[in-house]
């Protein structure tokens, strides 16, 4: 039983049942440890340990360490502590345990070993991050979770369609990597996995949702799914060529909508789309520096991104808006929280120095040495949207823009300004010590990002972002609006699916149960006495419910020759 | 504070320092077939950065930009 709590997913499952037994004022407290223990056995488990059980006809690996899921591993534990320390002052139970459900069942995902143990996780964490949305308890936050929960169900359900396929087509359940080949099996997996990993078409659940969860909520909910995503198509699909070009779009579309929002967490919503864009870019390249590259990426990412919603969160949480139209000027009373985000921006612009540049140079520079040159300009593109507007437009409009802001800020809990610095401090430190991320990636590299090449590329690129910026910077502002996304076509849609779906289907079953019963009225009417209609010499008008000697007998001789004829049948 | 002249300034610093690196330690670089233009990295910012605002703009006004209540 024991072997159980190695799984660090478990561990924090576990914690997650144990949570509403503690008294309030320890609970924000006792959650944190089990983060901590579950990176503890993240690090000490030596590669290669795994362990399984006997479920049914199959063997469970319910655990598999190596290199690609520890540091992924690592990474969720380092999150979920920070973000638990962010959260310390709620005191909401559903949250609370929620979070831990959520995170867990993102460590289960990254250490499954088998696809049936992943899809139980899988469909876990799509549950319990459902609730983080719900806990904001606004009627927008209601209806996004329903559409988030909706989608992800469907999600899992293609990916287990395609498990199922899969198993039926090779009688493995290994979780292990798929060679390129468009059969119905694979697709039904890859595009099961896309939904969770936000490609697009098929993210808009990202962008609708995220912005309307709870703050310390959208903290979690920035590493964890999208991110235990990208490692099953690191592990699964890397070198699939559909997938660069896919990430290379999705890393523009998502910095263009970036543009367009003019809600602080939105921008953000979709700049994770953007940026998992260059970790999808790097996976369907599929070199060993483009995986690792992917991997960094994500590692940094996921640091910088909730560092950034934690920063948005803070400013949403000490002036209750997040409408870029009614921020502003509020350095003077924030200063400490522009100072921890703006190193969340500079780092997921890539600035030298900060963690961004690490990872984001490798993948780019992984494109470069594959020479697709296409990808590596579009990925470049995206770079500039990053900076233009997580880097620039965001804190410009909520910080500076105005004299002083005349919004009444309220006081922020010490244990955000904690949070925020721990994941500045991991910014900065892995930007200066890349070699601390590189040791764990899953192949060995001597990459090295400080070249004078790397730092005049980038420096000339956001240097001229900064110009460009500059000179448009009015164009940027203005009114909260909605823009469409794909999401149009189920939310408009909705009436007409309604139509189609559910009236035409209840209409149509309708009308058969009225032709049904229509029917049994008529036979039995014209059955009760046949008599009526079978003898042409008897009144026309007979009783039908009348006593008829006559059919008493045939009746009683069609009785006895049934009773007769069982009775032989079954001697 | 004058905004104007520091983010200028910035930008003529950066800049002044990555073209002498690329003058210098980088004339004999040639990886991409954009190394042969001088200065690219920094064109290739600046027109990205007003290509995604026009046309994030331009997406905006005549395609997906909708009332607040749109949805509701």
């Amino acid at each position: 039983m024991i072997e159980f709590l190695t799984i660090p997913g478990v561990i924090l499952i576990v914690g997650a049942f144990l949570l509403p037994f503690l008294p309030e004022k320890i609970r924000s407290s006792v959650f944190l440890l089990f983060p901590l223990a579950s990176l503890y056995v993240v690090i000490t488990t030596a590669n290669g340990y795994s362990f399984g059980i006997d479920f049914a006809a199959y063997q469970l690996q319910l655990i598999e360490v190596d290199r690609l899921s520890r540091v992924f591993g690592i990474i969720f534990s380092i999150t979920a502590f920070v973000a638990g320390i962010y959260a310390h002052h709620i005191k909401d139970l559903g949250q609370q345990v929620n979070a831990l459900v959520y995170a867990g069942s993102a460590l289960g995902v990254t250490f499954a070993g088998d696809l049936l143990t992943l899809i139980v996780f899988w469909e876990l964490m799509a549950v319990s991050s459902t609730w983080l949305i719900w806990a904001r308890r606004t009627k927008e936050s209601d209806g996004a979770g329903m559409r988030y929960l909706i989608y992800h169900v469907l999600g899992g359900g293609i990916l287990l369609g395609g498990i199922i396929w899969h198993y039926a087509d090779t009688g493995s359940l290994a979780v292990e990597t798929i060679a390129q080949n468009y059969t119905f099996a694979n697709v039904l997996m890859l595009v099961g996995v896309c939904i969770n990993a936000a490609v697009i078409p098929l993210h808009t659940w990202l962008a609708d949702a995220y912005p309307k969860a709870t703050i310390t909520g959208a903290v979690f909910m920035s590493a964890f799914t999208t991110k235990s995503a990208v490692y099953v198509l690191i592990r699964v699909f890397p070198g699939w060529e559909l997938l660069i070009w896919f990430g290379a779009a999705m890393a523009i579309y998502g910095v263009v909508y970036a543009v367009i929002c003019k809600d602080i967490r939105e921008i953000l919503a979709y700049h994770i789309i953007s940026q998992v864009g260059f970790m999808v870019c790097g996976i369907g390249i599929g070199t060993e520096m483009a995986l690792n590259g992917a991997t960094a990426h994500a590692y940094s990412h996921i640091l910088y991104k909730s560092l950034l919603f934690m920063g948005t969160g803070a400013v949403l949480y000490a002036t209750g808006t997040s409408k870029i139209v009614e921020l502003g000027g509020l350095f003077k009373k924030m200063p400490y929280t522009f100072g921890l985000y703006m190193v969340g921006a500079l780092s997921i612009s890539g600035i030298p120095l900060f963690n961004g540049y690490i990872s984001k140079s490798m993948t780019i520079s992984a494109a470069g040495y594959a020479h697709v040159e296409a990808a590596q300009l579009m990925l470049l593109l995206a770079s500039v949207g990053t900076f233009l507007s997580v880097g620039l437009k965001l804190p410009w409009f909520t910080w500076f823009h105005k004299d002083e802001s005349d919004i009444e800020v309220k006081k922020l809990p010490v244990n955000m300004y904690i949070a925020m610095s721990i994941a500045a401090f991991a910014c900065i430190f892995y930007g200066l010590f890349p070699n601390a991320l590189y040791v764990y990636l899953p192949f060995d590299t001597d990459y090295d990002p400080f070249t004078i090449y790397h730092f005049v590329e980038t420096m000339q690129i956001s240097a001229m972002t900064l110009a460009g910026f500059w000179l448009m910077k009015k164009k940027l502002a203005g009114e909260l609006i909605i823009a469409l996304d794909v999401d149009w076509f189920y939310r408009k849609a909705a009436p007409a699916t309604r139509l189609v779906f559910v009236n035409w289907v209840d209409n149509f079953f309708d009308r058969v149960e009225e032709r049904v019963i229509g029917t049994a009225r008529f036979l039995t009417e014209k059955f009760k006495n046949p008599m009526t209609w079978l003898n042409p010499f008897t009144d026309r008008s007979n009783k039908a419910d009348g006593y008829s000697p006559a059919m008493d007998v045939v009746m009683s001789f069609v009785m006895l020759t049934f009773i007769i004829i069982s009775i032989l049948y079954f001697l | 504070m004058n905004w104007n002249k520091f983010v200028w300034t910035v930008i003529g610093i950066i800049l002044a320092v990555t073209l002498v690196l690329e003058f210098t330690y980088l004339a004999g670089y040639d990886s991409h077939w954009w190394n042969k233009i001088p200065a690219f990295y920094a064109i290739y910012g600046f027109l990205c950065c007003i290509a995604i605002i026009y046309f994030a703009k331009f997406l905006s006004k005549n395609i997906v930009k909708r009332d607040i209540h749109y949805y509701d």
